[in-house]
């Protein structure tokens, strides 16, 4: 598509010139995608790719909508960038109605990343170094030294983890071969479906080794049994209890909040989450440490139960760097009872006691609760005050690379900034440069003193850059088109692990393995020459993904009778051509076999809406393995109502090359009668 | 009096089939006793249209004419309703209705012992006392003695599926073709509604 955009002109020249870095590079590679090499790798012919282009560059803005589909691939920070790119060429970055738009799977996904569940970073993306280390144990309040004492070595403490795709790895990989002392011997799965995660034969093993098994879930979940089948003793079962039985934040794809009261109380012996952390803290030995900042409650039951609202506090009271320090309890609640002053289509406040907030103060809502920031309804939007949900592009890689400038062009700054120019990112000193250190109150000074704007505590830094000077705290740069530091600075393609072209294998490879990644020696290129002709025996693409009936795993909904009612069966959509070359018919039982020597027993469902040569499965299945139920392993009366195999018995190796995201969409199948 | 009635627009049905859930949700009816449906056509090729169908509550409505024991009855508000007790299963109103709507817990087993025809009462009950125990557990949920809508049509995430007073919702229709600028006749209704209202409405009462 960009190479029509870029031959027809289509090109927002002068956004790019003006916030966009390194796109010439891009370009140069988009260029050599001549349309009949395009079709030749995608399938997909020049008339088609030619009218989305143009129907993109002729209506704008227009907005890009993804989920899984673009991540879950051995170049998935490819895809993604690419996709950013189409935007920033568009001009369709930063303006209402435009943007990108990552779909999250469930209720506070992006709420969970916000927090730090990922293996390379602290609560709102601070990364793991000493000074981030610092700030939030000034945040909690407790002592930076006695966090480290918790740690093997400080070297641990800052080294990324393990990520959960290959948790698997983690056990069943050569101890000398990982990049940490011992391998992974206890696992918890919290929340988590194990039937979501590829390599499904290998991740029994890895269950049959471990020491200890955990699962904390309101179902008993496929982790349950597929341990079960394979061990008798070390895993444990707590009980969760679900969102609806206890009241919180929960954060949307938009950035938006919204505050959740508890419906009903948990059911049976089950628990929220924090409250199990709790329980966990106090046998560890510092629940004092882990709730310095929190007041701690008894349930009905008697169980310690921390404060929901002080544990928000204590997210604003740290998180500056994504503006999660605006929302405060008493702001959400207040949202929920006047939904209806809000504008359905500018989702701001007209009147009213929230008047001028955006629904939910979506992040970045910058500043003290008190600086009433309004939410920024849109990322990037020059069009706007920054304290009326404005902003930039980010200054987060210096003001220059190769003597070229990273800051954005004289006059593209947010409107009524003081500083109509880029400008790179605030801290103490360019404060005092820029003569507004006194606007800081006496207070204000002592808390930033050698700070920046995301580790000033008091919020001084951000208050008077936002509200007196109307710019933007983190600096206005340009956005990269160009990632230098990521193995491909220019998103390339590069054929799946597992691909159906050899041809393709040769032409487009994938990178050298890498010896230590996320902890661990991971294979691309090796593993990518040594099955380049499977194809041969597995000649189907088989791609996975989602129904609209079941969610994540499908513990939960396949034992609700209302949808298990919708979708009783797992099953594998194959277009008529490749049914009636394997001998099957629609509603027939067939096998799915793939190079993992997974086999899945499943329906048929012969449709048009897959194309020859592709057959698609989706992911919620489980209670099957290799055509056998499972019922016997799951504890008495907890099994779900539908049970199937889980695809992800079958899906192979691969992994993004910077995420180490797993590759779900794309590997190879064969298909018989079964 | 509101005439009652449902209207599916079939460029906005998604296929989410979450009027479907919240219609067994409400009810609470069994497995297998399906009141509304989604139905998609042209399925995974270009042209591919869904359709959410239920009871449409027709003017003059052919299980009404059919029914040997009499068992249905209309409200005031154009409600077609019935009378469990009356009904001997023998599956006319199944035959008779161009909509597939009645319902029969035992499946298509002999006459009699199909069980109790049972189809979408538009939230609206049948002969028990509103909002009771026993009428709950024949009819499901009476959401319009309290003033509310069926929930089949308020969950209806891209509102494709209306539910309501007959001028309003087809007012909302008429403006969205108008937008769109392509004509379109709601789905279903002629062969619902295009006949004249059945003369006097028989009142919950007299159908006692
Ligand atoms: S849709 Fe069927 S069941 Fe409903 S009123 Fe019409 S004929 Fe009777
Ligand atoms: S809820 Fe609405 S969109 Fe979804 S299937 Fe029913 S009618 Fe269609």
């Amino acid at each position: 598509m960009l190479y029509h955009i870029f031959k027809n002109g289509w090109e927002d020249k002068a956004y790019i010139d003006a916030r966009v870095f390194g796109l010439d590079k891009v370009k140069a590679e988009v260029m050599t995608w001549t349309p009949e090499r395009v079709q030749d790798v995608t399938g997909i012919p020049e008339a088609e790719v030619l009218r989305i282009a143009e129907m993109l560059a002729k209506n704008k803005p227009s907005t890009v909508v993804w989920c899984m589909g673009q991540t879950q691939h051995t170049v998935g920070n490819a895809n993604v960038r690419a996709m950013c790119i189409l935007q920033l060429v568009l001009g369709n970055v930063g303006v209402s109605g435009g943007g990108t738009n990552i779909f999250r799977g469930h209720d506070n996904v992006q709420g969970a990343t916000d927090v730090g569940p990922n293996p390379d970073s602290l609560p709102a993306y601070y990364g793991l170094a000493a000074g981030s280390w610092k700030h939030w144990c000034k945040v909690w309040g407790v002592d930076y030294e006695w966090v480290k004492s918790q740690f093997a070595s400080q070297a641990m403490m800052e080294k990324s983890g393990i990520t959960v795709s290959r948790w698997i790895d983690g056990v069943l990989e050569k101890n000398e071969a990982i990049d940490q002392d011992s391998n992974l011997r206890a696992v918890v799965y919290w929340g988590m479906a194990p039937n979501s995660q590829t390599r499904g034969l290998e991740m029994v093993e890895a269950m049959k080794k471990l020491d200890l098994l955990v699962v904390i879930d309101p179902y008993p979940s496929a982790t349950a049994a597929m341990a079960a089948m394979m061990r008798k003793d070390g895993v444990y079962l707590l009980p969760a209890c679900t969102q609806f039985e206890t009241s919180g934040s929960r954060t949307a794809s938009n950035r938006s909040i919204q505050w959740g009261e508890k419906v009903i109380e948990p059911l049976f012996e089950s628990k929220p989450d924090h409250t199990l952390m709790y329980a966990f803290a106090k046998k560890f030995g510092f629940e004092k440490e882990l709730c310095k900042n929190i007041k701690v409650n008894k349930d009905k039951q008697g169980w310690d139960e921390p404060e929901i609202e002080d544990i928000l506090r204590e997210i604003n009271r740290g998180a500056w760097t994504i503006g999660y320090t605006g929302q405060s309890p008493e702001r959400l609640k207040l949202h929920m009872k006047n939904m209806h002053t809000f504008d359905v289509k500018t989702l701001r406040a007209n009147g009213g006691p929230c008047d001028g907030d955006y629904f939910g103060l979506p992040w970045p809502c910058y500043g003290t609760p008190e600086l009433k920031h309004p939410g920024t309804p849109n990322l990037y939007d020059t069009s706007k005050h920054v304290m009326d949900g404005g902003g930039n592009f980010r200054a987060n890689f210096g003001v220059e690379r190769d003597g070229v400038s990273l800051l954005a062009a004289d006059g593209s700054a947010s409107k009524g900034a003081a500083l109509q120019m880029g400008y790179p990112e605030f801290d103490h000193v360019l404060l005092k440069k820029l003569g507004w250190w006194d606007d800081l109150t006496e207070d204000e000074k002592k808390a930033a003193e050698g700070k920046n704007w995301k580790t000033d505590l008091s919020g001084g830094i951000q208050r008077v850059v936002l509200k007196v000077y109307g710019c933007h705290p983190f600096g206005n740069a340009r956005a990269r088109a160009l990632v230098w530091n990521f193995p491909d600075p220019v998103p390339l393609h590069r054929e799946p692990m597992y691909s159906p072209r050899p041809d393709l294998v040769d032409k487009y490879p994938q990178p050298d393995d890498k010896k230590v990644f996320w902890r661990l020696p991971t294979l691309y290129k090796s593993l990518q020459t040594k099955v380049r002709d499977i194809s041969k025996e597995y000649p189907l693409i088989m791609t996975s993904g989602r129904l609209v009936e079941y969610e994540g795993g499908g513990d939960e909904t396949r034992s609700n009778p209302w949808l298990a009612e919708l979708q009783q069966e797992m099953f594998c959509e194959v277009n008529p051509r490749d049914a009636n070359n394997a001998g099957f018919r629609n509603n027939d039982f067939m096998w799915v076999e793939t190079p993992t020597k997974g086999r899945m027993k499943v329906r048929a469902q012969v449709t048009e809406r897959v194309a020859p040569g592709t057959v698609f499965l989706p992911f919620h299945f489980a209670g099957w393995w290799q055509g056998k139920d499972m019922l016997e392993y799951y504890p008495e009366g907890a099994a779900p109502i539908v049970r199937g195999e889980s695809v992800n018995q079958g899906t192979t190796y691969g992994y993004d090359s910077v995420t180490m995201m797993q590759e779900t969409k794309t590997t190879l199948c064969r298909v018989t009668k079964a | 009096m509101a005439r009652m009635k449902f209207l599916c627009d079939t460029e906005r049905c998604i296929e989410c089939n979450g009027c479907v859930t919240a219609c067994k949700n409400e009810n609470e009816t069994p497995w297998g006793v399906n009141r509304r449906r989604v139905v998609t056509v042209n399925d995974g090729v270009p042209g591919e249209r869904s359709v959410s169908v239920a009871c449409m509550h027709c003017s003059d409505a052919p299980c009404m004419a059919v029914c040997p024991t009499d068992c249905f009855y209309k409200t005031e508000e154009g409600v077609v309703l019935h009378n469990k007790d009356a009904c001997i299963g023998c599956g006319y109103c199944f035959f008779a209705c161009p909509f597939g709507a009645p319902q029969f817990p035992n499946g298509p087993a002999a006459f009699g012992a199909r069980g109790k025809m049972d189809k979408c009462t538009f939230c609206a009950g049948g002969p028990e006392e509103n909002g009771s125990k026993a009428e709950f557990e024949k009819y499901g949920r009476n959401r319009l003695a309290e003033g509310k809508l069926p929930l089949c049509a308020e969950m209806c995430s891209t509102k494709a599926l209306l539910a309501g007073d007959a001028p309003v919702i087809s007012d909302i229709y008429r403006e969205r073709v108008m937008r769109r600028g392509k004509a379109g006749e709601a789905w279903g209704w002629n062969t619902a509604y295009g006949k004249p209202e059945q003369a006097a409405p028989a009142a919950k009462e007299a159908a006692k």
